[in-house]
Parts: C-alpha cells; sequence; structure tokens
C-alpha cells in the first residue's frame, strides 16, 4: 500500500514539476517516495528478473552506462538505466518508482544500470543486491564534498563488503582500485595491456602502496595513476587482466582496439566514435561487464559502435554551419585528458572555458591548476572564458602561456556562447570545456533556443 | 650578471593536493617574466640536497598517507632546514605541509612528529572546515620578519584570498606569529581567529585556491625574500602587469562573501 501511495506521489511529483518547469523532475519524485516508503528502492529494484548493474567510480560512469544499456538492448534485453544528475538515492528512487506500475508488482524493464556516486554506494548496496558491481577508477574529484582518495575508496570497500553475492569488476590499472579484492570474493579484472607513454607529465593523485606504505614503481602510465604498476617493497603489483583492450588506436573523433575476454579464444576490434583514451576505458569497462554477463563479443561489437556522446560527453551539437562539441569536464584527471584528446590533430581549435563553483562543480577551484592545460596553449586560434569563476580560468590560461590577445572573458554563459560562436568560422568546430553546472545552464539556454530536444538526455 | 634563485619543491609525488601546482608555475613565471632564473629541484623521499645552496622551499599538502611516508623522511632533515631558515631560507608551506612544519600532529590514533620550524601544533578536529577564505593581513605583516632583514613588502596589500579544506587545528606558541587574521572564512583553529604562521622568512597557511596565483604581490614578496637571501641586499622588482590576477583576487573576495561555507 505504501509503494502505491509513494509510486502515485512520485508520478504527481514529476508532472508537477514538468508542467510548472522548476526542474527537480529527477529527484523530487523519488525524495518524497521514499518519505513515504523506505524500502521502495529494495522492493522495486527486486522485481528486475535479470537484476541490476551498479556503475561506480570517478570517471566514466554515465558513458560506460550509455554504451552498456545499448549492449544489452542489442541483445534484446528491455533496459532501465538511470541519466546523469540523479545517481544519489533519491535519484534512484525516483527513476524506479516513475518506471514501476503504480502498485509496484512490476518493474517496466528487465534489467537495470544504476551509475551510483561513490559516497552514496552503501547506502544502495544496503538497499539492493546488485548483480554486478564495476569500479571504473578512483582519481581526485571534488575533495571538498568527499574529503580525500583513500578515504573514498574504503566507502566504496565498504559498499562491496555489504553485497557479497555480486560480481566485482574492477579496474586492474587502478592501484587503489585494484586493491578493492580485499573486500569481495568474486573479483574479475579488466585493463589495458599495452605500453602507452602519456604526454602528461603533471602529478600523480596516488603514488602509495596501500598495502605497505612504500611508493609504487610506474613500467608506464596511462593517464593518471592508471599504468602498469609495481610496489617494490611489498610485490604488490598490477594483477593478471580478465579482460583487456590491446593494439590500441587514438583519433580525435574515433578510437580501435583490440578486446580480449580470457574465456573466449578469439579476440575482436572494438570500435568507438568518442575519443580519447578516457572514452576507450568506458568502452572496455562496458565490454567487460557484458561479457561476464554473457553476451557475445560480436553483439557487443556492432552495439558499441554505434554509441554516441552522453550527454556533454564530446556530444555535437549543430547550429547552422557551425558546431558545437561539448566535454564535461570536473576534475584535473579528467580535463587533462580532454585538452590531451584535442591534441591528436594539430587544428587550431575555437575553445569556450566555462568554470562555475557551485556544489555540485566542486566549490574549490584549485583543481584548475592541476590540469596540463599548456598542452594546448599553441593550437587555439580563439578561447572564451565564463562562469561563475571566469576570472580565475583566465589567470591560468594566464600562467599556462596562453596568448592573451585571443581570450575573452564573459561571465554570463549566453552571452558568451554568443560571441564565441561569433568568433568561430562556418564549417569549424566550437570546443565547449563545461564543469557540471555550467553544462546544465548551457544547455538551457540551447533547449530555449529549440537546438536540443531536452534539458536530459 | 643574470640573478639566479633555486626553489626545492619538497616531496612533489606525495604532497601535491589542491592545485599546489600553481604555486610552483606563478613562482617560475614571475621569476621568468623579470629575466630572473628560478631553478626548480624536486626533492622526493631518499633525495639529498645542499640547502644551502637553496633560496625558497615549498612543500605542499598530502592525504594522510602521503603525508605519513614523507614525515620520516622530513625529520631527518630537521637541523639542516632548521639551520637554514634560520640563516633567512624562505619557507612556504600550505596545509599538510604548514601542519609537519610544527612541533607535532595529534590524529586521533597517533602523534606525527613534526620538525618544528613553527612554535605551532595540530590536533585533528572533529570536523573538516572546508570553504573560500579572506585573510586580513594589514595588521599582522608588520611583524614578518622583524629584525633579521630590513625587506618590508612595500606593497603591502590588505587581504590573501583561498579557500581552506582541512580537519587539523593548528595553534601557535609565542614565537610563531599568525600570518593574519580570518575575515572570512574557518582559519587554524576553526575559530574565525587566526590564519596560518611566520616564523622568520618561514611561512605556513591553510590557504590553497591555489594561493599564490590569486596574490601576486605575496608571490613577489616570497621572491624578494629569496633573493636577499641569496644576495644579501634588496632587491626592487619590475612592476608585472597584474590585471587579470588582481580581477581573480577581486572575483575570489566577492565569491567568499556569497558562497556558502561548510564543515562536515
Amino acid at each position: 500500500m505504501r509503494i502505491l501511495i509513494a509510486n502515485l506521489i512520485a508520478k504527481i511529483a514529476r508532472t508537477a514539476s514538468r508542467l510548472t518547469k522548476s526542474g527537480g523532475g529527477t529527484t523530487l519524485p523519488g525524495l518524497l517516495a521514499e518519505k513515504i516508503a523506505p524500502n521502495i528502492i529494495t522492493k522495486l529494484a527486486g522485481r528486475l528478473p535479470q537484476g541490476t548493474i551498479i556503475i561506480t567510480g570517478t570517471n566514466g560512469k554515465t558513458t560506460t552506462a550509455k554504451m552498456l544499456a545499448a549492449i544489452l538492448e542489442a541483445s534484446g534485453l528491455k533496459v532501465i538505466y538511470n541519466s546523469s544528475g540523479s545517481n544519489l538515492s533519491r535519484g534512484i528512487a525516483s527513476f524506479l518508482s516513475l518506471n514501476s506500475n503504480l502498485l509496484g508488482t512490476k518493474v517496466n524493464a528487465d534489467i537495470g544500470i544504476f551509475e551510483v556516486d561513490e559516497a552514496t554506494m552503501p547506502e544502495i548496496t544496503g538497499k539492493i543486491s546488485p548483480r554486478l558491481i564495476i569500479v571504473t577508477n578512483l582519481f581526485r574529484d571534488q575533495l571538498d564534498r568527499y574529503g580525500e582518495l583513500n578515504k573514498t575508496a574504503e566507502i566504496i570497500g565498504s559498499a562491496i563488503d555489504k553485497s557479497p553475492q555480486s560480481t566485482v569488476l574492477l579496474n586492474g590499472d587502478d592501484p587503489l582500485v585494484a586493491d578493492l579484492k580485499k573486500f569481495s570474493h568474486k573479483i574479475r579484472y579488466f585493463g589495458i595491456d599495452e605500453p602507452l607513454v602519456s604526454k602528461s607529465t603533471g602529478a600523480i593523485d596516488s603514488k602509495i602502496c596501500l598495502h605497505c606504505g612504500h611508493e609504487l614503481d610506474y613500467e608506464y602510465r596511462y593517464f593518471g595513476h592508471l599504468g602498469r604498476y609495481q610496489c617494490p617493497n611489498c610485490g604488490y603489483k598490477k594483477p593478471d587482466l580478465d579482460y583487456k583492450f590491446t593494439k590500441l588506436d587514438l583519433k580525435v573523433d574515433e578510437s580501435t582496439a583490440l578486446f580480449k575476454n580470457n574465456s573466449e579464444k578469439e579476440d575482436f576490434t572494438i570500435k568507438t566514435k568518442l575519443p580519447g583514451l578516457y572514452n576507450l576505458y568506458n568502452a572496455l569497462a562496458a565490454c567487460a561487464i557484458a561479457s561476464e554477463l554473457g553476451i557475445k563479443t560480436f553483439i557487443i561489437q556492432t552495439a558499441l559502435e554505434q554509441v554516441s556522446a552522453a550527454f556533454g560527453r564530446m556530444e555535437t551539437i549543430a547550429i547552422g554551419k557551425k558546431r558545437l562539441a561539448l566535454l564535461l569536464v570536473k576534475n584535473p584527471t579528467g580535463f587533462t585528458q580532454v585538452i590531451e584528446t584535442l591534441t591528436y590533430d594539430k587544428k587550431p581549435k575555437n575553445l569556450f572555458l566555462i568554470l562555475n563553483d557551485k556544489f555540485a562543480d566542486g566549490t574549490d577551484i584549485s583543481w584548475i591548476w592541476d590540469a596540463e592545460l599548456e598542452m594546448i596553449n599553441r593550437l587555439t586560434k580563439n578561447v572564451t572564458v565564463s562562469g561563475l569563476r571566469a576570472e580565475d580560468m583566465l589567470l591560468r590560461l594566464k600562467y599556462a602561456d596562453f596568448d592573451l590577445k585571443q581570450i575573452l572573458l564573459e561571465k554570463n554563459i549566453a552571452l558568451a556562447l554568443a560571441a564565441a560562436l561569433e568568433k568561430t568560422n562556418d564549417n569549424e568546430v566550437l570546443y565547449v570545456l563545461p564543469t557540471y553546472t555550467a553544462m546544465l545552464e548551457l544547455r538551457k539556454i540551447l533547449f530555449n533556443r529549440g537546438l536540443v530536444k531536452g534539458l536530459v538526455e | 650578471m643574470k640573478i639566479k634563485l633555486t626553489l626545492a619543491h619538497l616531496y612533489p609525488d606525495n604532497m601535491n593536493l589542491y592545485g599546489d601546482l600553481g604555486n610552483i608555475v606563478t613562482l617560475e613565471k614571475r621569476c621568468s617574466w623579470r629575466q630572473i632564473d628560478l631553478e626548480i629541484i624536486k626533492v622526493n623521499v631518499g633525495d639529498s640536497i645542499d640547502l644551502e645552496k637553496v633560496d625558497l622551499l615549498f612543500l605542499g599538502g598530502g592525504q594522510d598517507q602521503g603525508q605519513k611516508i614523507i614525515a620520516t623522511d622530513l625529520l631527518k632533515r630537521k637541523e639542516e632546514i632548521q639551520k637554514e631558515i634560520d640563516r633567512g631560507l624562505v619557507a612556504l608551506t600550505i596545509c599538510g605541509g604548514f601542519q609537519l612544519f610544527g612541533q607535532y600532529f595529534q590524529t586521533k590514533t597517533e602523534k606525527i612528529p613534526g620538525i618544528g620550524v613553527f612554535d605551532s601544533y595540530t590536533v585533528a578536529g572533529e570536523k573538516r572546515l572546508i570553504g573560500n577564505v579572506v585573510v586580513d593581513i594589514s595588521k599582522s605583516s608588520q611583524e614578518w620578519t622583524p629584525g633579521f632583514n630590513h625587506f618590508t613588502p612595500k606593497d603591502k596589500r590588505a587581504t590573501l584570498v583561498g579557500f581552506e579544506n582541512h580537519s587539523g587545528q593548528t595553534i601557535l606558541g609565542s614565537k610563531c606569529k599568525p600570518l593574519g587574521y580570518i575575515k572570512k572564512g574557518f582559519g587554524n583553529r576553526g575559530d574565525g581567529g587566526y590564519e596560518g604562521g611566520v616564523y622568520k622568512n618561514a611561512f605556513g597557511t591553510y590557504l590553497h585556491g591555489s594561493l599564490l596565483p590569486k596574490n601576486p604581490w605575496f608571490a613577489d614578496y616570497l621572491i624578494s625574500l629569496a633573493y636577499f637571501r641569496r644576495y644579501h641586499d634588496n632587491i626592487d622588482l619590475a612592476l608585472l602587469d597584474d590585471q587579470i590576477e588582481l580581477e581573480a583576487h577581486r572575483a575570489a573576495l566577492t565569491r567568499a562573501e556569497t558562497a556558502k561555507t561548510v564543515s562536515i
């Protein structure tokens, strides 16, 4: 009965927020539903016949979820997955409630993919027993919210510990993530198996062996602290991989790699239209989960090739003869990766950087000083900076040796967009790098002009 | 003859949280724009370095784990660092670095000894103090570098802006002066009182953000002190166009007034 009322209220709340265009349509229904029926997540998730997959980690959750959904749909399953911005408990409650019948006896799908924030993990695994948990990576992200990185690892570990029946897929290239093996007996590893040299010279988030505190040795690094590592003191090292990519080929607009699944004889070439090494990691994560669920590699291969960018992750939008490419930036590693991807070709770029410092962006903007903007300082034609902390971004660009004559500062995002587009020639791309709330704001502007269909995916 | 200064960046691999690189790049650029050669030496655990040849020491913040690893190595350098600080070596230490330059850090489970450059100690607090900070240094800066050399900052600005994120509370003893007093934010003890610590040319603070880019005169002050350390003379640093820096400083002042601070 409680579930019925909760579902009813949730549906009314969504309709109301849509009618009033007040926003909050992704979290308010769940907030109310959980108030009325605190066990609503447990109840409704339990109705999914093929169970649930949980995706957590710092970077790549949304894109991995999107890729995985495409693969599972191609295999004939009906999939529900929570869209970006709703990966806290109330968002998941909303999403389940709105996808079930009023009585709560049926959820309208075979399998659920939940993207879950690191800090929300213990709460969620306390409520549902996922079939599989994947941890993509752990980077410094919004330390003002979560405290420190090792603490984040502990939080995820405690969540895994609460769900002993779940298969746990870990990124073996990340020493912090791979170490989570101690919390489960059902561990699989994915990773890249190829010597790659990163252009990045920047700070490594975590170079310390969690077992003995000694510094790790790296044979090579992919980015951040991901790579082939070994502890010279206690022997802790990158584990043998169950699922891996080799023979990587990276371009600005697409990438390919060879996928090896240790339990299958044949290898398959995987191709994705999404750029950058970080997106190959997402594709690998999706491949690994799908293989773990028993989906044939050729289905994975065809489905992945069709996937376009997730919300704000190199999504392109046509404006007349010009194009916008949206690349969300939220932490120094992600920012550096996006910048490095833009250097894959040497064409001078139109760049639009938007820095906000609201809670969802992280209120501490120090991280822009750890992002290696220097890599692209000779590869721009014109640069526009905007957002609540536009002045800080401009200052960062000054100390990264950008040509100041190319840069325009306009704090108002709508005006800045107009100016940046004005400076972009026909048939050119304007690369937009916003923080999270800046992206939502930008998207609203584009929506109001009829340039994008929805405010979220 | 070209002016040459040397900066030692202590433990860049372990103590590099919160945009510490912004401080290094600021010192580097502001020297190079004035044709001053700033050599940067990275000093990691076990590396040997002759501090007599160093003019500026930088130690940033780290995660608890990183801090524990370097604490032992830092202790081995205690006497040498103390001796050189007394001879005018300039030091900037931030957050965890500031704590380890004090007497000790009492965490919930153990007491990590520091090197005692600052007459201060730190105890783990119940809450994490997080938010934008504005520090008034108009009064406190009168007492910096008393008696040791004759340099005082001519272009003294009234405020430092930055961002704090710490759970440790740092209490100063009588031989350590505050860097300044909190106008907005929590400060050393979380009570909105004093911020940071100063002993001779050694400065400690909880401010990152990064600190130096948005407070360029303070970066210049450190460069001037480093010059005095090397050449035993005052320097008139060439003026730079700091319009962008000052805009960012002003924007941070405004933001500190409007944005929320939290303790979790």
